[in-house]
């Protein structure tokens, strides 16, 4: 049996800073690595999904790909097991790369685990957000960008707001103070004011698990 | 009852588990007159991929989620989990047990759940002797990179959780408490630091517990070693007597198809006829740590 999603509610919403009562972020598992265990299978998923572009070709590097594949199949059977039709009528949003396009490290795991997610559907997937420059990665810096900045750095992709989506999953790997989804639905409201935006993680961060990844 | 799909509508994600309602439901059926775990596993094995909420009017299962959230608050439980099966992180392993819990609660580092746990229990009152056993048993152990599993007890299982701790290992609590109580008393501290640096886990509902009729909560004891067997890989017993609560976790152990290791001085006690009966069930004596090592070695039984 598939795993069934979660959302953020009264008991884990305190973890998530920026999340409001009003919104509706979903998840798959809990990141709650510490002192560098990582003996969990989402722990493993997330620190493998996340590896560092400029790992490419290392020992290893190989657990990215499965990583990329093993995550957008548990969201697809966990999204067809809540309901078999949302799918079909949903306009899924990834988050943009903190990296942009010409940049080295420049990382477009999620659109990857969105392609293994839709394999044999006619998804709608938009990459309706993108940024104007390059931001440090959320988890390697110190000071988290207030919802503001983040929302500054964000572009509508004129070319690709056409159609109107009926409904909107925001997709990430981590949820962690919620600061990127609320830049992105306050961006994707300004332009879509009627539809429902939904944030959908492969993971939600418990605080204080330390940084996602140092190596 | 499980939802109907056709009743929803193509855009909502509404049936995602919420953690809250969950143990809001979860502890609404606890205060039904018949709940035991019993009564709980033959519920949802009745309905395969059903959830607490499932059986539970909403409003209801708020009020119970505010009271349980208040009772824990009132104890000092500010920041703690709960794993509902079905969603994510449950622990599979727990399916090996008679009567698997639907639910559960922790406070602490869950990641350590998955890694690779031996129980070390034993008597509430242990002689001289099984206490500079279990310290030494428990080294070895932290030395293998083994996580120490214990139930947070008196006596051996003190020891084994301050060893472990001392010796720089990794520990878990799994309590027959609920996370709001704190027994025995003078393990609170102990407690507190587990909860704080590793993991605490308890099955044992918040609100049912605080009913007025306290023997009954005599019965989540017995059901933590159940639970305690079926998370680790092995359980190891120092010293028990011949009508300790150990013996219940020794039977599952061996139901469950997991190792049972019994240091070899009980079977030198001439009052003791368990350490015989477990033996000749499958338990493995231990003449030394060598023993227990050369056994965790073998790939684990799959269930």
């Amino acid at each position: 049996m598939p795993i069934r999603l979660s959302k953020i509610d009264d008991l884990t919403r305190p973890d998530h800073t920026f999340i409001e009562a009003a919104d509706e972020c979903l998840y798959l598992g809990e990141y709650t690595a510490r002192k560098g265990y990582q003996f969990s299978d989402t722990n493993n998923l997330i620190f493998n999904l996340k590896k560092p572009m400029d790992r490419r070709g290392q020992p290893g590097w190989n657990y990215k790909r499965r990583a990329v594949e093993k995550a957008g199949r548990q969201l697809r059977e966990a999204l067809d097991a809540l309901n078999p039709k949302w799918l079909s009528i949903a306009t899924l949003v990834p988050m943009p790369p903190s990296k942009v396009k010409s940049d080295p490290m420049y990382d477009d795991r999620l659109m990857q685990m969105l392609q293994v997610l839709g394999t044999g559907l006619q998804l709608d997937i938009r990459e309706i957000i993108s940024q104007r420059e390059s931001t440090e990665a959320a988890h390697s810096t110190e000071v988290r960008p207030r919802v503001d900045e983040l929302c500054d750095n964000y572009v509508i992709e004129e070319s690709l707001v056409d159609p109107a989506p009926r409904v909107i999953g925001v997709i990430d790997d981590v949820l962690t103070t919620g600061s990127h989804f609320k830049a992105a639905q306050r961006l994707l409201r300004s332009r879509f004011p009627a539809v429902n935006i939904y944030g959908i993680f492969v993971a939600r961060r418990v605080p204080d698990s330390g940084d996602i990844i140092n190596f | 009852m499980p939802t109907d799909y056709a009743l929803e509508s193509p855009g909502s994600l509404m049936r995602a588990v919420s953690p809250f309602r969950e143990m809001g439901a979860y502890e609404a059926l606890w205060s039904e007159v018949k709940a035991s775990f019993k009564w709980m596993a033959d519920k949802f094995r009745e309905h395969p991929g059903a959830v607490p909420s499932d059986f539970v009017p909403d409003e209801t299962a708020a009020e119970y989620a505010k009271k349980t959230v208040a009772t824990l608050a009132g104890a000092g439980v500010a920041h703690f989990g709960i794993r509902v099966h079905g969603a994510g992180e449950y622990p599979m392993k727990l399916r090996v047990a008679d009567h698997p819990v639907e639910l559960l609660y922790f406070q602490g580092w869950w990641d350590l759940v998955e890694s690779r746990g031996i129980a070390v229990v034993g008597t509430r009152t242990p002689s001289a002797q099984s206490v500079a056993r279990t310290r030494r048993l428990v080294r070895s152990l932290v030395d293998d990179k083994l996580t120490v599993v214990s139930g947070l007890a008196k006596g051996i299982d003190t020891i084994a959780h301050l060893t472990a701790i001392e010796h720089g290992g990794r520990t878990i609590a799994v309590i027959g408490t609920p996370l709001s109580v704190r027994y025995p008393k003078e393990n609170s501290e102990l407690q507190e630091q587990v909860a704080k640096d590793f993991l605490v886990i308890s099955q044992v509902p918040v609100v049912r517990y605080d009913r007025p009729n306290p023997t009954e909560n005599r019965i989540f004891f017995p059901e933590r070693n159940i639970t305690m067997s079926a998370l680790t890989e092995a359980t190891i017993i120092v010293e028990a007597g011949e009508t300790s609560g150990t013996l219940i976790q020794a039977r599952h152990a061996l139901k469950q198809k997991k190792k049972l290791f019994i240091l070899e001085s009980n079977f030198h006690n001439p009052s003791l006829k368990w350490p015989h009966r477990f033996e000749q069930m499958g338990a493995i004596r231990v003449r030394g740590y060598e023993d227990i090592q050369k056994h965790l070695a073998d790939p684990p039984l799959q269930d």
